[in-house]
């Protein structure tokens, strides 16, 4: 009960087309996040999804039964809003049974499934309030509560978090996550946040300007990049990119600085985009020469900023560091965490762990 | 620190309010104390401002229908149709209102926006001028001299500020809520009727309220329109009381209480609700 797959997704707005035919096979019970920049066609994706949007070109299924034509409540799914959209004039309580009110289901029986998800949630003591009289994360759990009453194929999340502070964001992402864990309900969560789709995933669909970038687990993806703009994307700080050349089986800059030995065969002299992330450089004797231009530490580590010639290199390190700023250094790539991407299609020539 | 000059102001402009309302107030208020004054005192000098030995004769008289200069005057039936008139367009409007304003808040159709200025606009060609067409009209398709021809005709006036009204105030409602409700199961008549609408309430007592006074007190069509006695409204009992009683005031006074009596419950229930309604509308449209 609750496998998605989508097949060659279109949606236009008038003549403008935002998404370009996306395919996707959500399992049952997997958490699946669409991460990607603002505008990327993420909420239209979901959106479309719950049958509140028309999709123009392609097939959605639940469970193998195509639901293209269906009404949202005929497609048994339940969203979470980014404003929550709680009903201001509900209380909790009635705010969570609402769609069983509507299923016209007896009085007790929706009074006894509301009290389940407000234990579940830790909302029974709020039960008689209205919105109005609620917190922030407060308000998020109600959104949740109304959708997990409800006992849905699948749940649907649209930036659930992004209207929280900082500290309480990070709360809310754990609890999401134990509730899936408890529920297992298949679910579908849309981000802008990598660090959030890293933390929640099974699986990570990267989107980039109404295409499907990339697809898999969270390691795959920082492992394997297939694109500069993934690479870029996952993880933080971002992967170092550095315009470069192969000679022989090394990888050398621009300015003939060995980066370390090629992470697949390449043609003498192809042109490529060298990658690599901050924690996979070290300090050496050897290596390229820099200078270093910033210290951050952050406790945990250090975030070095670097200069070379050619580009400005981050680093972190969990070691304490013993440079100042100006001093000069060597650095050198970790041994096979060298990636190479295409310098016209920015796509992956293979690199790092597959 | 200007908390002085800030005293002064308010006290400046509450004067100034007290004297405008006094101006403005004084006539009814007389008329209201008329109401309850005999024959002889109203026509003593000099005037007593307040009544001496006050009475409800007046009242009275107005309640048991009789001939009074040759003319029957049933105020228990000119209430009665005014009620009517005012309760049953007012319906109308709310009704067709609510539906014509959900559609111009949440659908998208050709010529929307265009629509919707041009029913704020169409209000400028009412009154006077619309008379002797209106007039013509209602007597082409036989609905002159007929309560419901009134009831159809004042709906029609007063469908374009309501609806425009209640639009303004369902566009501010966040789509969310109704995407959430049909989410949840509901169809767009059950998210309009069970989520939308409890939300704009104060827009659809605002505009109730503006329609069943003006409806209650119009007088020119009604004038025009209305001619046997069991069709009248209070306005035109009123305005020929006036006539009829030059002397004997205190009829004019209890008519004209009576009269305002339903304005000013109207005002008095419902006045929380217009200012914020009328402000929902302002902010948007
Ligand atoms: N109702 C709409 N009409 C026209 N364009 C829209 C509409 N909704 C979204 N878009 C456009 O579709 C693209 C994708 O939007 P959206 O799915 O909201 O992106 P995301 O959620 O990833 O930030 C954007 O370019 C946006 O401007
Ligand atoms: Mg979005």
């Amino acid at each position: 009960m609750g496998s998605v797959a989508l097949r060659n997704i279109r949606k236009s707005y008038g003549a403008v087309e935002v998404l370009h035919g996306i395919d996707l096979d959500i399992k049952e019970g997997e958490f699946t996040v669409l991460v990607g920049p603002s505008g990327c066609g993420k909420s239209t994706l979901l959106r479309s999804i719950a049958g509140l949007e028309t999709i123009s070109g392609g097939d959605i299924a639940i469970d193998d039964r195509v639901i293209n034509a269906l009404v949202p409540k005929e497609r048994d799914i339940a969203m979470v809003f980014q404003n929550y959209a709680l009903y201001p004039h509900m209380t909790v309580a009635k705010n969570m049974g609402f769609s069983l009110r509507l299923a016209k289901e007896p009085q007790a029986e929706i009074d006894r499934k509301v009290r389940a998800a407000a234990e579940i949630l830790d909302l029974t003591a709020l039960l008689d309030r209205y919105p109005r009289q609620l917190s922030g994360g407060q308000r998020q759990r109600v959104a949740m509560g109304r959708a997990i009453v409800r006992d849905p194929k699948v749940f649907l999340f649209d930036e659930p978090l992004s209207n929280l502070d900082a500290k309480l964001r990070v709360q809310m992402r754990s609890e999401i996550k134990e509730l899936h864990q408890r529920l297992k309900t298949t679910t579908i969560y849309v981000t802008h946040d990598q660090i959030e789709a890293m933390t929640m995933a099974d699986k990570i669909v990267v989107m980039r300007g109404g295409h499907v970038e990339q697809i898999g687990t969270p390691l795959e993806l920082y492992d394997s990049p297939a694109s500069v703009f993934v690479a870029g994307f996952i993880g933080s700080p971002s992967m170092n990119f550095i315009p470069a050349h192969a000679t022989g089986t090394t990888l050398e800059t621009e300015t003939g600085m060995p980066l370390g030995e090629t992470p697949a065969p390449l043609g003498h002299n192809q042109q490529v985009i060298a990658g690599f992330r901050p924690e996979d450089i070290r300090l050496s004797d050897t290596g390229i020469p820099a200078k270093v231009a910033l210290i951050e530490p952050t406790g945990a580590e250090t975030q070095l900023t670097l200069r070379t010639d050619e580009a400005s290199v981050i680093m972190t390190t969990r070691e304490r560091v013993t440079q100042t700023p100006g001093g000069l250094v060597h650095f050198s790539v970790t041994p096979g965490k060298l990636h190479a991407f295409d310098a016209e299609t920015e796509l992956t020539l293979a690199g790092a762990r597959q | 620190m200007n908390e002085q000059p800030r005293t002064l102001y308010w006290v400046f402009l509450g004067f100034v309010g007290l004297v405008i309302s006094l101006y403005v107030l004084f006539p009814v208020f007389w008329l209201f104390l008329a109401s309850f004054k005999t024959q002889a005192e109203l026509a003593q000098l000099p005037i007593s401002f307040w009544p001496e030995s006050p009475t409800l004769d007046a009242y009275k008289a107005l309640f048991s229908p009789t001939h009074q200069k040759g003319q029957l005057l049933d105020w228990p039936q000119l209430i009665g149709n005014s009620f009517f008139i005012a309760i049953s367009s007012t319906v109308i409007v709310l009704v067709f209102g609510t539906l014509a304003g959900y559609a111009f808040a949440r659908l998208n159709f050709p010529g929307r926006d265009l629509i919707l200025g041009g029913l704020l606009i169409s209000r400028m060609f009412q009154g006077a001028a619309l008379l002797l067409p209106t007039y013509r009209l209602m007597s082409m398709i036989g609905l002159q001299d007929s309560l419901i021809g009134l009831v159809l005709l004042y709906s029609a006036f007063g469908l374009p500020f309501a609806t425009w009204i209640i639009a303004s105030s369902l566009r501010e409602i966040p789509k969310e809520l109704e995407e959430s409700a049909m989410i949840d199961g509901a169809s767009r008549l059950q998210s309009m009727v069970m989520v939308v609408l409890p939300l704009a309430t104060p827009a659809l007592i605002t505009a109730s309220m503006w329609h069943f006074v003006g409806a209650w007190s119009e007088f020119a069509f009604a004038s025009i329109l209305l001619e046997s006695n069991d069709n009248k409204t209070v306005t035109i009992g009123l305005a020929s009381f006036v006539e009829l009683f030059t002397l004997e005031f205190q009829y004019v006074g209890a008519a004209a209480t009576i009269v305002a009596l339903p304005i000013m419950l109207v005002f008095f229930f419902g006045q929380r609700y217009f200012t914020r309604g009328l402000l929902a509308g302002a902010v948007k449209g």
